[in-house]
């Protein structure tokens, strides 16, 4: 009998109105420790990204190293490094050349890892698809010094084209790639995605392999082609992870890292591959103004922010997934 | 009592390792006259601990200066380099003129203007150079650097014009010399006189022939020079049209500060070196090499004609280039040659640190460096390690080229330490000899560019800005240079004839920022006259 009353009890205590506090501690108590898992990223996102975000206090003084940023030393100057970057008259051409360059980048380097994803997913052959996915990724670790000095000595000025296109008669000033403006954005934007997209695919193929065989079973039985069974199987059950990368895309918009375009520029491209983050480097690091080119990365910082919140609240609205 | 002794031996353990640590971190105890001076040098060049020029000024004045080093790379990490612990001052600091009014008015580095009393050489030159007075003062008045002054004449006019005479004897020899060209083999020889349109001709048929006889007509690169680079530019081909251009396109004209972009002959010389670009007489290479590419393209022999300032380290057939006059201009018949703003006045080669205890001492033993007998030693090496040869000829210093086996490069690199050096027209009278190759340069510049200088155009001193003015510049002219640079760049190799209307639209777009940096430049400009005036 006593069997019985210590499940009446529970059952009355289950049947109580509970309040979500109460929930969540008895949840607490009995998972909490699963909590601990969270503290060493924590920690990084805590060392990494809050603490050194102080710094954007320069943005606000006339910096030097050494100078304290907080502290009797410190020199503010309030707006004035904002206006000075401000009034720059190409900063209109910096900002547009950085928001096409992404942009573009966006467009053709989002789809592709998804792409390929599903048609190596779909490839019957186990060695095959082995095989295409490491030549895929392969790119991936060709540093980007090495990557831009193989183009130059491709498709560069007196480059491997130029030269068999004077062997054989042609103009030998032939492609000027890297002094075309126009050339520039094409240039950066399939080198990077040829680099990466076997790479970023990776991690669609992780979530395509979480995908249900006997739906898949299912939708043969019921007579679905191998390209019906992309679209209805393969692509919802992705859909979530696509979501969640294209916002955390988004929120990275409008920044393409300098390293490569600094490599790739040459007089002749400026009108296209002087973007914000290479001029940060030019004018703040290496000209020795700290203030200004923090109060650049900061007005950067902020749009990507923006751009991020717009992302996820568009795709809360229409798809029901979001980060928060 | 178990816990208690474990607890006073945990407190003894404790004391003891922090007052060992304590003991450890105190710094050696310097006297007044102990120094710490941070150099850049490469490891290949000597420890200046070894190098007998010190020793000598350590003896002259009983200071006791150790050298630290750093590498060029490790010494560029450093974000603060000021702020490096235990060094009382920076050799070869490289500050920028903003950078040591920065440091310098945090107090972080020394106005060494105000310890002239302990400096009677650096004084001397003060009084007797106001140019030079004027061109190391910061903003606020104050000198925070000491300077390198090497003036030989030779920054000026960074670029000469060679040609491969071997090239052209073959053109002669078969005949097929353009025929707008009467040349004999006798006039292959420095100081030749060629029109534009007849060198144009000339790299015509060189582009078209196998000139290098390699079954190749098309690997020869007819002229190649570096553009936007200090030295080897295109700037004498554009001022051979009648201004006075170098790389900044910005110069002084009778006094007034003057964009050469902005004149029309600058558009015509930019349409026909267009041209000569799409005849394939330059190679759009020119224009994104860097100067190692350059160097490296020419070593084939494949070049028949360049702009450097030497010939011996472009090509390893240096032997068949001669030196072409500044062409004439087809229509004048006169030549141009425009000047660089490059200065022989060097800032930032040595600061002294705010924290140096004892700083007229330490002023005091560099002030010994401007002295003739070790300028010329820190500038070649010192005499007792034989960078000098033994006799002085008429009390004159004679620099040694012969090393052995070792090139006068080589010695010089390894035993010269550079920096803070005061050598002038004066110095190479009475004190010093010039180097050989220098004087090589200098007899050819003065033999063949000089004579042809634009006439009233002077370079660019190094000017003083007040606060305001240096913020306008910074918001305007970074991105001029950057819009001329890649406006001019375009308009030469997109392969499209440049249009008048293209050039009028750029000038027009960038009004504002042209109108700004001329005002405060001449602003500047003014004030330094004035200065120089009283």
């Amino acid at each position: 009998m006593t069997d019985n009353s210590i499940g009446q009890t529970s059952a009355e205590e289950l049947l109580k109105p509970h309040s979500k506090w109460e929930d969540w501690k008895a949840n607490f108590k009995r998972k909490g420790w699963i909590l601990l898992f969270i503290i060493p990223a924590f920690i990084y996102v805590i060392v990494f990204c809050y603490i050194p975000m102080y710094g954007i206090l320069v943005a606000f003084q006339d910096y030097m190293p050494g100078d304290p940023i907080l502290g009797q030393g410190t020199h503010w100057v309030g707006w004035q490094n904002f206006q000075t970057f401000f009034s720059n008259p190409n900063f209109q051409d910096y900002f547009w050349n950085t928001f096409i360059l992404c942009i573009l980048g966006f467009i053709v380097g989002f789809p592709l890892p998804i792409i390929v994803a599903l048609l190596l997913n779909s490839l019957r052959s186990k060695k095959m698809k082995k095989g295409l996915q490491i030549l895929f990724y392969a790119p991936h670790f060709i540093s980007l010094v090495v990557l831009v000095g193989m183009m130059k000595f491709i498709f560069g000025s007196d480059g491997l084209l130029d030269q068999l296109s004077a062997k054989m008669g042609g103009d030998p000033n032939g492609l000027k790639l890297f002094l075309n403006p126009d050339a520039f954005r094409p240039l950066f934007i399939f080198s990077g995605n040829w680099q990466d997209f076997g790479w970023s695919a990776i991690i669609y193929l992780a979530a395509l392999s979480g995908v249900d065989p006997s739906l898949h079973e299912a939708a043969k039985i019921d007579g679905a082609s191998r390209f019906k069974r992309i679209f209805s199987v393969d692509l919802p059950a992705i859909l979530p992870t696509i979501v969640m990368l294209m916002i955390l895309s988004v929120g990275n918009l409008m920044s393409c890292g300098y390293e490569k375009v600094l490599l790739m520029q040459t007089d002749g491209n400026l009108v296209t591959s002087e973007i914000l983050s290479t001029y940060v480097y030019k004018f703040g690091l290496i000209g020795g103004q700290y203030g200004v080119g923090t109060a650049a990365g900061l007005f950067n910082s902020v749009i990507n922010v923006a751009l991020l919140v717009i992302a996820n609240f568009t795709s809360k609205k229409l798809s029901g997934n979001s980060m928060w | 009592m178990k816990k208690a002794i474990i607890g006073v031996s945990v407190a003894v353990v404790w004391g003891v390792c922090v007052t060992m640590f304590a003991l450890a971190a105190k710094p050696e105890q310097t006297t007044e006259n102990q120094f710490t001076i941070l150099t850049v040098k490469e490891d290949a060049v000597k420890d200046y601990n070894t190098m007998p020029v010190f020793q000598d000024l350590a003896k002259e004045t009983g200071l006791d200066v150790k050298w630290t080093f750093q590498t060029s790379t490790q010494y560029g990490n450093n974000t603060d380099p000021v702020g490096i612990k235990g060094i009382d001052a920076i050799y070869h600091s490289g500050f920028s003129n903003l950078k040591l009014y920065d440091y310098g008015k945090r107090g972080r580095i020394v106005a060494i203007d105000q310890y002239l009393k302990v400096m009677p050489n650096f004084q001397k030159i003060l009084d007797s150079r106001p140019d030079i007075k004027e061109a190391l003062k910061s903003p606020d008045g104050h000198i925070y650097s000491l300077p390198r002054i090497e003036e030989m004449g030779l920054k000026q006019f960074p670029n000469i014009l060679y040609l491969n005479k071997k090239w052209v004897e073959k053109l002669i020899d078969t005949n097929q010399m353009p025929s707008n060209v009467v040349l004999t083999k006798e006039q292959l020889k420095d100081g030749l006189d060629l029109k534009r349109s007849e060198f144009k001709a000339i790299l015509e048929k060189f582009n078209q022939l196998d000139m290098d006889g390699d079954n190749d007509p098309k690997n020869e690169i007819p002229l190649s020079f570096v553009s936007n680079n200090w030295q080897g530019n295109e700037a004498d081909l554009i001022a051979s049209f009648g201004l006075p251009e170098n790389r900044e396109h910005k110069t002084v004209v009778g006094d007034k500060i003057t964009f050469t972009f902005e004149d029309e002959k600058w558009f015509d010389a930019v349409k026909e070196i267009a041209d000569w670009h799409d005849k394939e007489l330059i190679r759009s290479s020119a224009f994104t090499q860097g100067e190692n590419d350059f160097l490296a393209r020419g070593q084939g022999g494949r070049y028949g004609s360049f702009y450097w300032w030497e010939k011996k380290t472009v090509c390893s057939n240096s032997d068949d280039y001669i030196i072409v006059k500044p062409l004439i201009n087809d229509e004048t018949g006169e030549r141009y040659v425009g000047v660089s703003n490059e200065q022989e006045i060097e800032k930032g080669e040595a600061v002294i640190l705010g924290s140096c205890e004892n700083k007229e001492s330490l002023l005091s033993y560099f002030d010994k460096f401007f002295e003739p007998i070790y300028s010329a030693q820190l500038n070649y090496g010192s005499i007792k390690s034989g960078a000098f040869k033994s006799e002085k000829v008429n009390g004159k210093l004679i620099p040694n080229d012969d090393h052995g086996e070792q090139s006068a490069d080589d010695f010089r690199m390894k035993n010269a330490p550079y920096g803070v050096v005061y050598l002038t027209k004066e110095t190479w009278e009475k004190s010093v000899e010039m180097e050989s190759r220098a004087k090589l340069r200098l007899e050819n510049l003065e033999a063949y560019v000089t004579p042809y200088k634009f006439e009233g155009a002077t370079s660019i001193p190094n000017l003083n800005y007040s606060n305001e003015e240096l913020v306008t510049l910074n918001t305007y002219e970074a991105s001029l240079s950057n819009n001329v640079a890649s406006w001019y760049a375009n308009a030469i190799t997109s392969g499209a004839v440049p249009t008048k209307a293209s050039w009028q639209g750029f000038l027009d777009a960038n009004k504002k920022s042209i109108e700004k940096v001329k005002e405060i430049n001449q602003g500047a400009y003014d004030r330094y006259l004035e200065a120089l005036n009283k």
